[in-house]
This record gives structure tokens, sequence and C-alpha cells, in this order.
């Protein structure tokens, strides 16, 4: 305690009273007599007369309660004048007065819309979705459970509104890119804090991009690890008010996952299986053998290259036109993309359990192939258990999860997509007669040679948490979340000289295998007071924690070379040469105090206070600390006199929030001046380099987010409308500046004085538009209009971003070039010249702006029963625009193949063409025009989609058919139809390298008894 | 002290009183709340040095600067790999180029657009090792630990292989920034110094790294800079910039202390008696030279001697038998003839016989030669152009006019010097033969060739870079 500053020490000292203070204070308010002479028994039941089990049964006098057995049974000791409250998840609360009366038997009614007793994860506490004062979208299992994925955050795909998720590729097993409400920071990532059951989980991939950048970009998604069939429910964190309790790692929204529980009743067995089968999504257009042909042999003319083409000993130039086959065509996409990938996935849980404690384990195996050539597959194990205890007396809890999960990811050493888009269509043939690949006398590389070469990447998680909690007194619990969770990763890559045209006469000793072994461990401890008080109309209700994290990553990647034959190339220990590519080892330490206080009049009037003061160790001596804090607001105004007893409003709420939350997403050690030792060396001496610069003043982002929120059901809550408006700006940004060369790095970690602006508006509409005994029909539709924008950049005309922002324009703008099409004459793209100095050149003439942020995006789904068929389906829209295939390649005449329309290129004066005259690369103007036109506002257009991204029919077998077992058949279809006028593949992967999600079909049966 | 005192006791009596009425949750939490940040406290990364520890020792003061030389060995434009010897051989009239690489296609075809990666490497890697020298200035002049014969001896190296870096960047790309401080602010906007400026600097940073090594006693042998590679180096730039007399100086010390190999097969051994500096190999026992020009097969993806250069050699030159290999085709239709003054490539040996030579004595001479020459001092220039001609087995010659001689002499290089370093490719400029020469053979040829573009996103990171050279 000596050497800290006065600061903390003021802290320390006043949360060291607080804590103190506050069950005296809890003393003081409790000492009402506690008169129990009545014993109160009754039955719960539906308004069928089923019994419920597991409704909660509460004295409003003494907050004592208990809970119905299988039976819907309860017994209660009560005071006579005293009301008992009655509450069940999916039903309407009820209060009874006790009156005296020995037996209160109550039939619930089923609560359509669940407004009123849903409770929402808000992280630290729980928060009813009536009284909740920020803004939190969530999915619950319903929504999950029926879309077969593998990984949670597909599993939100268009589901919210303010929440953005692209897949990165349709390769198994790889990574999702996410945004919630836009991009805060230049340069930053714009991933969420991810909670797994109340632990921080990284959503960081700790593959390496030495070994994976060809198939996955060395990104692997550490959520895979969650089995999206045992979550329970999804929450996303969006505005201060629910945000600030995070603190620094709440500026890009908190995504809170929470697993399923054992329910109170009899053992319950949920068998699932189904099977998927997926193709890709949509093929470019890409020229035929004699287009290609033609506009090769045309390239060479016009580059004025006939004297070698006629030249023999120079046909090794030019494969394609002088000695392959002229007339062959393959379908290189069809060959390479073609295959129908399948999915399995099985799936078995058990669940149950007494009053006091409940379980639910669960076990599942997944194995998916691709759609290339070869029998890559993807394997995934998981073993999920969760047991929740409650003390007779109820005073005592404890929660407690442990996850466990291997994956086993086999796949090409890199991803086909860019081969079947770009090799010429007159390429040979695959395998020789003799049925071995054929290299036709070594001029082409062929492409199945590219199997002899693995990707494997192996992954281990497990992920434990605790919560335990003891009720001190009747209003005051003492709780700890206890949470350690670790992953592991190991994979390698080969590439065998085996995979290497035989006649080069390479060996093993050319052979190179790589591997990376990672890790990351993490433990964390949360201990939390939480008190609540009722003073007459006014609930009090106050949260104070602490929270330890400690968090260490290794990663390992070693490559060696030199193998003395191919067999061995898994070994190597036998590998001649070995060379340390990255040896890691980071440590980030974190502490923080966060509290929450509630004050709730007449369940109208709702005012949140929230805050946190964090403490990060990625920060120099002196800035580690940083306090963050937001208010929020509810009124409730369908409670009013007036409003009461509408015919048509059932609820209403208007709600605001402002605040601050922040960032340390920077990587440990940055502040420091360092080198790195390197695995080279240099006549025996060890390498070891530059590595950063020495800048101790760099600190917290800031941003600041304001809210505000109406929220209306109608027609008794048939009919829920969500507004909200966000403005969100982020400033003090915390980024890796990019530097010239001349400054020796590329970029520079540093804090920086531009503001961001994230504003946008969110509508969330939910209904039930008919329910009747068979038939039911819900809707529901989301949309965000996000805008994004920079506000102030101070010297932003000097600095390295001068070419990159404008002040006033989003983040995710582009510079192109303005493309004035073929010029008729001459055949050459022509562009505006910006400057009027007679060239095109990127820094002057780059000022064609465009934004790259879709304009708006949402989903509309439906949910339709009759009887035992149930039908619902989600379609995702967005308007965006995006890369076109002239970005991926806009001149005609190279040696690869590309998009059809390069065949509509210039031949001779007067044409109105849309690419300029075939080129190979003899003329340079010609060259540069190209490349120009590739990043023209021409090569940006239109890349708006609707995608029917979930259809699912489900038919349930009459409970009469098999006693006592409950049996669902189901088809569901992903990405079936798209509607776009895009100019490509895929609108939502427009890169020519990767591959764009699948196009699946699932066939399954779901086994409940 | 006496409140804090106060608080601590009452303290300590609330938790006991605590303990006693059972509220042990709460105590508990009080104490974890109260231990607090020392958690924050952690230990520097393993895997990093923190910079002012690397100048408190010798050994990490070599591994410092052994980033750059296994740097420049490895990649950027003193190469082997896809440096200036390879691209500028293709881009001026050395090499013919038979792979498909776009990139090393456009050297050849004089393609060349301002986004070019290879330039953007090259540019890039030698800023970095640039920087990696003057931090290492920085850090030797700050540091109070190592004595001052060391800091002495390293900061020569340092200053040496600033200057050499800054002079092959402005023979590639003209005016270009020299950069002395390790000051990020400034150094993100520095502005180019135009051509004469930069090799004035250079010779500023040679000078003062030759007087260092004069007054030390430290050599670590010919694979690390040593004065006379700071003299062989200040002997060029000499030329360069027309100071003859000094290049006459300089490069007569250099003759004086070093004997031309006699055997030409001996001259790029690792042994060879004419090396001034040289770059041990790594992993890789011999040279990337050696992988980049030799053809082992036909059809080749590499580099072949073009017929221009094969027809300058003069007939019975011994560097002809020497210094080119050949392979035939199977079918006896094709010859190719390649760069074979380094003989290893890295599957036919695995003993180190090769090492990759930056500057050699052959060199000093053809310097002196030509300063000799541009002083009108026709006879000795003459005696020191027929020392590398009858070393290769020619007959003397006896120029008496200046421009017959300077015209031998920039023939001369071209044979002795080829592939070595994209000398010819200077030379093309220095004497303004390059329109002349390169017009007939290089359709794309246009003449503001002579000078590369400066990588585009350079310029648009840092706008005083601006203007570009002309035609890009």
């Amino acid at each position: 305690m000596k050497n800290l500053p006065l600061g903390i020490r003021k802290w320390r000292i006043f949360f060291t009273y607080l804590t103190l203070c506050i069950p005296l204070f809890t003393l003081l308010l409790s000492v009402a007599p506690q008169i129990q002479n009545l014993t109160v028994t009754g039955r719960i039941t539906d308004n069928t007369g089923m019994p419920l089990a597991g409704v909660h049964v509460k004295s409003v006098y003494t907050k004592k309660g208990v809970v119905t057995d299988f039976d819907g049974a309860y017994q209660i000791g009560v005071s006579p004048v005293d009301s008992l409250v009655f509450t069940a998840i999916g039903y309407k609360s009820q209060t009874k007065a006790v009156n005296n009366q020995e037996i209160i038997n109550v039939a619930l009614i089923e609560d359509i819309t669940e407004l009123g007793t849903v409770m929402i994860n808000a992280g630290y506490y729980n928060v009813s979705e009536r009284e909740r004062t920020g803004n939190i979208s969530r999915i619950t299992s319903k929504d999950i459970e029926t879309q077969p994925v593998t990984n949670p955050l597909a599993a939100m795909q268009g589901q919210m509104s303010g929440v953005n998720i692209t897949q990165t590729t349709g390769v198994p097993g790889a990574g999702y890119d996410i945004e919630i409400r836009g991009k805060n920071f230049i340069n930053g990532t714009t991933n969420p804090l991810f909670i797994v059951d109340g632990i921080p989980y990284s959503g960081q991939s700790l593959e390496s991009a030495y070994l994976s950048a060809n198939i996955n970009q060395g990104n692997v998604s550490p959520l895979n690890f969650i089995n999206p069939q045992d979550i329970e429910s999804i929450e996303v964190l969006k505005d201060a008010d629910a945000t600030a309790i995070y603190g620094s790692r709440g500026a890009n929204g908190v995504v809170l996952i929470t697993t399923k529980r054992g329910k109170i009743g009899k053992t319950k067995f949920d068998i699932g299986f189904n099977t998927s089968f997926g193709k890709v999504t949509r093929f470019r257009a890409l020229m035929n053998t004699e287009q290609y042909l033609e506009v090769r042999k045309e390239a060479v003319i016009n580059d004025n290259f006939e004297s070698y083409y006629n030249n023999p000993s120079l046909d090794y130039f030019w494969p394609d036109l002088k000695i392959w086959d002229q007339t062959r065509y393959t379908d290189w996409q069809q060959v390479l993309l073609g295959k129908t990938s399948t999915r399995n996935n099985l799936q078995f849980a058990v669940s149950g359990g007494s009053e006091q404690t409940q379980f639910n384990i669960s076990g599942s195996h997944l194995k998916e192939t691709t759609v290339f050539p070869g029998d890559a597959n993807y394997n995934k194990t998981t073993v999920y258990s969760a047991l929740n205890h409650g003390s007779i007396d109820g005073k005592f809890n404890l929660n407690f999860t442990t996850s466990l999960s291997l994956e086993d990811n086999d796949l090409p050493y890199a991803d086909f997509t860019l081969l079947a888009n770009t090799l010429e269509p007159n390429a040979p043939s695959l395998f020789t007669d003799k049925g071995e690949l054929n290299w036709e006398n070594s001029t082409w590389k062929n492409p199945l040679a590219a199997l002899d070469r693995q990707y494997n990447m192996k992954s281990n998680t497990i992920l434990s948490s605790a919560l335990v909690s003891y009720e001190v007194l009747e209003n005051l619990e003492v709780k700890t979340s206890l949470g350690y969770s670790k992953y592991d990763l190991t994979s390698y890559a080969t590439y065998p000289s085996s995979s290497l045209d035989p006649n080069l006469g390479y060996g093993a000793e050319y052979s190179t295998t790589s591997t990376n072994q990672s890790s990351r461990d993490s433990w964390i401890i949360e201990p939390q007071i939480n008190w609540s008080q009722e003073l007459g109309n006014l609930k009090l209700s106050v949260l104070l924690g602490a929270t330890y994290q400690q968090q260490k990553e290794k990663q390992f990647v070693i490559r060696g070379s030199d193998f003395p034959n191919n067999n061995l190339i898994l070994t190597l220990s036998a590998a001649n040469n070995l060379l340390i590519v990255t040896d890691t080892n980071s440590e980030y330490n974190y502490a923080a105090y966060f509290g929450r206080f509630n004050l709730n009049f007449k369940s109208k009037y709702i005012l949140n206070v929230t805050g946190r003061r964090d403490g990060s160790s990625r920060f120099g001596p002196g800035k580690q600390f940083g306090n963050f804090g937001a208010l929020g607001g509810a009124w409730i105004f369908s409670e009013e006199g007036m409003l009461k007893n509408s015919s048509w409003l059932s609820f209403g709420k208007l709600r605001g929030s402002y605040g601050t939350t922040g960032s340390d997403n920077i990587g440990d050690y940055k502040y420091l001046g360092t080198y790195d030792i390197t695995g080279n060396y240099y006549d025996d001496t060890l390498v070891i380099e530059p590595s950063g610069v020495y800048n101790p003043n760099f600190g917290w982002e800031v941003n600041k987010k304001l809210e505000v929120g109406l929220e209306l059901g109608m027609f008794d809550n048939r009919l829920n409308v969500q507004l909200a408006h966000y403005q969100n700006r982020s400033s003090n940004q915390l980024i890796g500046i990019p530097l010239a060369a001349t400054t020796g790095f590329s970029s520079l970690t540093g804090n920086f004085n531009a503001t961001v602006e994230n504003k946008g508006l969110e509508f969330d509409i939910n209904s039930l538009n008919i329910k009747t005994s068979s038939f039911q029909w819900k809707s529901s539709l989301n949309l965000t209009i996000p805008k994004n924008r920079l506000v102030a950049f101070p010297d932003l005309e000097s600095s390295t971003f001068a070419n990159k922002y404008i002040v006033g324009e989003p983040l995710t703008m582009i510079r192109l070039y303005h493309a004035f099409g073929v010029d008729p004459s001459t055949g050459i793209y022509q562009f505006e010249d910006y400057n009027a100095d007679g060239k095109i050149t990127s820094t002057d003439d780059k000022q064609w702006i465009e934004d790259s942020a879709p304009d708006f995006y949402g989903g509309f789904s439906n949910a339709i029963s009759y009887k035992n068929f149930t039908l619902d389906f989600l379609c995702q829209f967005k308007k965006q625009k995006g890369y076109n295939s002239l970005a991926i390649d806009a001149l005609a005449g190279f040696k690869r193949n590309g998009p059809v329309e390069l065949y509509q290129r210039w031949l001779e004066q007067g044409d109105n063409s849309l690419v300029q005259k075939a080129t190979m690369g003899g003329m340079p103007a010609l060259s540069i025009a190209g490349q120009s036109q590739s990043q023209s506002n021409a090569a940006f257009t239109d890349a708006s989609f609707i995608r029917l991204r979930n259809v699912l029919l489900n038919y349930k077998l009459p409970t009469s058919v098999i006693k006592g077992v409950d049996l669902n058949l189901f088809l569901q279809g992903q990405n079936l139809v798209t509607i776009t006028n895009y100019m490509g593949a895929d609108p939502e992967q427009t890169s020519n390298s990767k591959l764009p999600p699948l196009r699946q079909i699932t066939l399954g049966a779901q086994l409940n008894f | 002290m006496k409140t804090k005192n106060n608080i601590n006791n009452a303290i300590v009596q609330l938790v006991f009183n605590c303990i006693k009425k059972r509220y042990w949750g709460i105590c508990l939490m009080g104490l974890i709340l109260f231990s607090c940040e020392s958690i924050l406290d952690i230990d520097p990364p393993k895997d990093t040095l923190i910079t002012e520890t690397v100048f408190e020792d010798v050994s990490t003061v070599e591994s410092a600067l052994a980033n750059i030389y296994y740097n420049m060995r490895e990649g950027g434009m003193v190469s082997g790999v896809n440096g200036i010897a390879v691209n500028l051989g293709a881009y001026s009239d050395e090499l013919n180029y038979h792979g498909y690489n776009t990139g090393q296609l456009n050297f050849y075809n004089h393609n060349i657009l301002a986004s070019e990666s290879i330039l953007l490497d090259w540019w890039n890697q030698a800023y970095n090792l640039i920087y990696a020298a003057n931090d290492i200035i920085y850090g030797l002049d700050h540091s109070d630990i190592l004595t001052e014969e060391d800091q002495n001896f390293y900061k020569a190296q340092a200053l040496f292989l600033r200057g050499y870096l800054h002079s092959l960047l402005s023979g590639v790309f003209g005016a270009t920034p020299y950069i002395k401080t390790i000051d990020y602010v400034q150094n993100n906007r520095k502005e180019r110094s135009p051509e004469a400026e930069v090799y004035e600097m250079a010779i500023e940073d040679l000078e003062t790294s030759l007087e260092l090594f004069e007054n030390s006693s430290l050599s670590l042998g010919n694979i690390y800079p040593t004065k006379s590679a700071s003299r062989a180096l200040l002997a060029r730039l000499y030329l360069y910039t027309g100071s003859w007399e000094m290049a006459v100086k300089t490069s007569s010390l250099l003759i004086d202390d070093f004997e031309l190999e006699s055997d030409l097969s001996k001259v790029f051994l690792k042994e060879s008696v004419e090396t001034i500096w040289q770059l041990k190999s790594g992993k890789i026992k011999n040279t990337y030279e050696g992988i980049s020009f030799i053809i082992n097969t036909i059809p080749t993806r590499g580099y072949a001697l073009s017929s221009d250069l094969l027809n300058a050699f003069e007939s019975n030159d011994l560097r002809a038998v020497n210094w080119i290999g050949s392979i035939t085709s199977d079918d006896g239709l094709t010859t190719l003839y390649f760069a074979n003054k380094y003989k290893e490539t890295f599957t036919n040996s695995t003993t180190e016989l090769e090492y990759s030579i930056i500057f050699r004595l052959s060199e000093q001479y053809l310097i002196r030669a030509e300063a000799l020459a541009q002083l009108n001092n026709l006879e000795q220039a003459n005696q020191d152009l027929n020392t590398i001609r009858n070393r290769a087995g020619l007959m003397s010659v006896d120029l008496n006019s200046k421009a017959d001689l300077m015209e031998a002499i920039f023939k001369e290089r071209r044979i002795e010097l080829f592939t070595e370093h994209a000398q010819r490719w200077f030379d093309l400029k220095r004497f303004g033969k390059a329109s002349d020469l390169l017009s007939d053979i290089k359709q794309g040829w246009r003449d503001t060739d002579v000078l590369l573009p400066i990588p585009e996103s350079e310029i648009e990171l840092n706008p005083n870079l601006k203007p570009q050279n002309p035609g890009y």
C-alpha cells in the first residue's frame, strides 16, 4: 500500500467503508417482526389444469419463497395478512392475498408475449424485460436450436438489430466478423467482449497466419467450442446503461452466452440427429475456352509480341496458346468447388433434478466435409455439464458448469477458390491415362498436387465456471463467481516436395512442415454483494463487486525443412533445418471494481446507475486505471392513469441512457521499447530486431454512448414495437497509427485525438398475428440504419491517414478513381483527372468516395404452426455496395481466366465497351489503366441482397403415437435463395480467393422422453 | 500516518466484529477488494528485450547488428534473392527472365508501376535496417556501460551500414530521404534529398565511420564491415560524385592493402584474397546468388545471360570460361548461358564454400582507372585497366584519348562486374547511356525509366515524398 498513488488509496478506503457499512444499514432496516403462524398449501396448474412444477411462490411480506414440486404442490409458512406472489417463466405472475386461507390453488395464465416475466441476463445482474433501462437484444434456445450451425455467432446472423455478422469464409471451423453498432475505432477491431456463463472468453484466434493464411486466414474461431445446442440464451448488450458495468471492455458491446441448466422434474432425455448437404451458393460466370483464347491472342497482337509468338523456342512462355489443346474446356469451379459437402451431427442430453439439485449433461459429435476435392473434414466433440444446487433454506446456491470441446480439423493447405476462378479454361487434364497426376511436360501446376499438402488443426477447450451465493440476510446476498478456461490449439501444415512437379527434380530436402502450439489460460474471480430493500413504493438495489483476472498466452510456431524423405514429414526431429518462427509468451492482468445502483419507484420510474473502475497491465505506469460509468432511466408510461386502462396500449416505456465505456484492446506490452529475439543467426550471433518504440503515455480509449428508446406493447402485448436511437462517440483513440517506412516501423500504437461517431436507428417489431388453438403465426422484423462518421481529426492532412480518411465521411469510406469508361477511340480506360495535371495518380485522383458499410440491414422472420407442423423462415437483407468482378480483374488478355465480362473488351475504333483492349502486360499504359479500373467506382457497385437465410419445416409426431415420447422431424435449409443484382459470385463474400458461405439442406430428427 | 493507523485499527476492529457475527462472506469480500492493484504488475515479456538493456552488453549489440547483416542477405536490395542484382540485371541488358513471376516479369518487360511490391519491399527493408542502424548509434551514444573502444567499433559499423543503404536507395530511386535519427515524428514526414545530397551525407557518414574504424584495434574479419569496406564504398561514392582525387587516393590504399586473386575460379570463394566485404552464408550453406543465377533444367524459370552481354565478351576472355555456365536442352536445340561466378546451389553442396561478396578489389582498380582518366592521367589509367584485362588473359591496351579510355573502362566494368549488385545498371545511368542502349532491346523502354518509382503506398503515407518520379 506504500507506493500507491493517493487516488488509489482513496478508492480503497472508500470501497472498504462502503463494503462494511452496507450490512450495518441493512440490519437497521430489517428489524420488522416476522410472524409466521399460518401454513398455506396449494396446487398450481396451467389454464388447462396440468400441474406446473418449478413455480416460485413468495411471500410479499417476508420475501421468503418456495418452489412447487412435480405435482405443482407447495407449502409455505406466512402471516395471515400476507400476500403470495406466484411467478413462472412463460406465465403471467399473480398475487393473492392470504386472508387467513389455508389452501390457495392458482391457475396461471400463459403469457403469450412473456414481456413481464422474462428475465434478461444483464451480466452481473438480471433484469426483467419490462423494467430494463438498457438496450439488450436477445435470442433464446428456441431460435438457436432450430439452426444446424457449428458456431453460436452463425445462429445470431440476421436475428438482432444493431448486430452485423459476416462469415469470413465457407471453410468449416473458420471465423466470423462481428460488429455491434458499427466501427468505433480507427484501425481497431470490432470484437465485442464475449462472456460465457460469467467468464470472459477471448474471441481472438490463436492460429498463426504463417500456417493457415491460405485456407482460413489464420482465423479459427475460439467460439466454436460451444455447442450451440447447449445454449439457453444469447444476450447482446449495446448501450451505455448495459455495457458501462463492463467498463473498458464494453466499448464494442458485450455478448453474454448462457448455457442450459437442468430443470426440476422427471429425468428428460433428448436425442437429436441431423445431416446436411451443402453446395456453393453461386458460381462466377467466367470465360470459356473459345472466348479466353480469342482474348489472349488479341493481347499478343496488341502488345506487338507477334515476333516472339512465332518463335517456337519461346513456346513455353504461352503454353495456353501454343502447347495445350485449343479446344479443351474444363469448368474449374465445378471441378475444384463443386462437391457436395456433408455435415452429420449427433447429440444427446440428459437433464432433470429435484427441488434442491438439478443437472444437465450433454454430449455431441459433428463431422463436416468440404466442397473441395479430397477428403478434408472437420470433427468436433463437445461434452457439457451443469449442476445447480440450493440449500433447503434457499440461502445457499451453487451453479457449476463445465464444458469440454475437442476439434479436429483436416483441411487442404490452401483454399481452391482462387484457382477455380483463375485457371485457364483449356488447362490440361488433371490425370494422365495411367491415373497419375498430369504435369503436361511441366507447363502447368496441377492443382490437385496441392492435396498432398495438408493442414490440420486440433483444439481442446475447457471452460469451467462456478457461481456461489449466500443470502447473509434476507435482502443481502454475497456471491462470488469463479472461472477458469483453457484453450489449446495445435496445428500443422505440410508442404512436401511430392506436391510439386516431379520433373523439376525437387526432393524431400525441399519439403517443409510448420507447426503451431498455442494456448491461452485464464482465470477470474469476481466477488460481489447484492443488496436490495423496499421502502414503501421505492425499491432500491445495490450491487458492488470486484474483478481479478489473469490471462496468459503462449504461441510457438516452428518450421522444419529438408527432410530425409516425405514419409517423415510430420516428424520435426527428422528435419535438417528447424526455424523457430514465433515463440511468444504474454501476460495480461486486469483488476476492477464495479457497482450498480438501481432505484425503482412504483415499477413506473426506474433509475439505473452503473460504474466501473478498471486497471489494466497493458498500460504504462500511472496510466493503468480508468473510470467508466453510465446513467440510465426508464418511464413506464402505460402505468400512468390515463393510459392504464387503454384498450390498445398494454405497455409503453420510454428509456434513455448516457455513459462511457472504454477499451484497452491493443495487445500486451505495447508501451515498452523492445527488441524481439528472432530464431535467426548471422555468423552464430543471434539476431535481435527492434520491435517497439517506448511510449509510456498512452491510456484508455473513451467511448461515450447516448441512447433513447421507446418500447410499446399493443393489443394485449400481441404487437411489440421497439425503437432505439443511439449515438456513440469514441475519442482518444488507441490505434496502430500507420507510419511511413522511413520511421523503421509500419505502425505505432498510441492515442490519437480523433473522434468517431456511430449513430443509428434500430427497429424491432414482434407480432403474434394469429393465435387459435391449432394455428399460430408470429412475425418479427428487425432493421438497423447505421451511420458512421469521422467527426474530428486534428492534423488529418499532415498525418499518415491523409489519404485514407476525410472528416465528415465514415471510417469505412474508400477512395476510388472516377471511371469514365473505355475511350472509344483508343480502347483504354479513362478516369477523371481531378487535379488536372494530365496524370492519373493515386494520391491526387482517387477522389471518388464510397462507403463499404451497409446503408441498412436486418432480418424478417416468421414462425407459423398448424397443429403438429411448424414452418419458420428467416430472411436476411442488407443494402450495401461491394467490390465486383472488375475489382478482381479488369485486364483482359493475361494468362489467367477471369469474369466473362472481360470478353466484352474494346475491339476497334468506335466501340463502346465495358473492358479496355486486351493486353498481356506488354503495354505499361494498359496495365496501369487496368489496375486503376479495378480501384475505380466502376469496380464498386451494388452488392445488396435479400437472402433466405434459414427455413425450417418441423413435424411433431403426436404424443399419442408413442406414449411419453416427443418426436420431431425436420427439414431445414440455409441460404437457399439469394436475390441480388451483384456482379460477381456471392454478395456476402466478394473475395476472389475465399470460399463463400454454402447453401445447405438439413434433415433431422429430435427425440425427447 | 496517524490517521492511516487509526483507519487501519478501525478496519481491523470491524473485521474482527464481523467474524464474530459470522458475516465471514462480507469480510472476505472486503479483504479481496482491499488486496487489489498489485495484480497489475507484470513481468516483462520473456521473448523480448527492453531496449536499454540491449546496449549494456557487447553481445546484444552484436545481435542488433547481426539483424542488419542477416536481413541484407535474406531479402531486399542487397540480397541474391529478388534483389537489385537479379531484377535490375533483367531491367538493364544483362539478363533474360524465363519465369512467370509477375513482379520479376515487370522488371524484365519495363512494366513497372508505382505499386510494384518488389520496390516496396526494397524500400521498406532498407529504411527498416536504417532505423536499426540509427537505434544502435543512439543506444551506443547513450550507453554508460560499454567502453569507448567498443562504442566506437560498433558505431563505425552502424554508420557504414547507414551510408551504404542510403547510397543504394538513391541509386534506385533518385532523390530519397536521408534518415539520421530515431525520432518517428520527424521521420514520418521526412522529405526527399536530391541524389547529390544523399551521396554527400553518405560520404560524411562513411568518413566518420572510417575514422572510428581507424582508431579501433578491434576486427571481426571480412564478413563484417571494416575500415577497408568503408574505404571501398567511399572510393565508389567519390567516383560517383566526381571527387576524382579522393577516389584515386582511397582506392590506392585498398590496392596497397589487398591483392587480386590470380586464379579467376577462386575469386568468388569465401577465402578469396581480393574480397573486401562479404556476407557469410546461413542455413543455406552457400549463396542465394548461386541459386538465382544457375540454371539446372530447360525449360527454366530463372535468368539466362542476354546475348547482348555474351557478345560483349572478347574472344579468349578467361572470365567467359570461368564465370559463365551453360546448359543445353535434351533435344540439343536450346542452349542457355548463365552467370556462374558462384558455383554452388544449395542442393549440390552441404559445405560452405562461397559467401555473398559485396566489395572486391577489382572494382577498386576500375574506380582508380576511371578517376585517373578523368584527371587525364591516361598512362596510369591504362595500367590499372590492363591489370584487370591481363588477369582475364586479355591483351593490354594503350588508349591515348580520354574518350576511348572511358569507353574501354565502361565496357570492362560491364564484363568484370556483370550480375554484381546492379553495377551495370548504375553504370548505364552514370554514363548517360541507358536510353541509347536499352531503347532498342526493351520494348517498354521510356526515357523516364532511369528512375524507379517511389512506392505509391509510401507517398500516400507521407505526402512530403511528392512529387513522384516522372513517368509514374
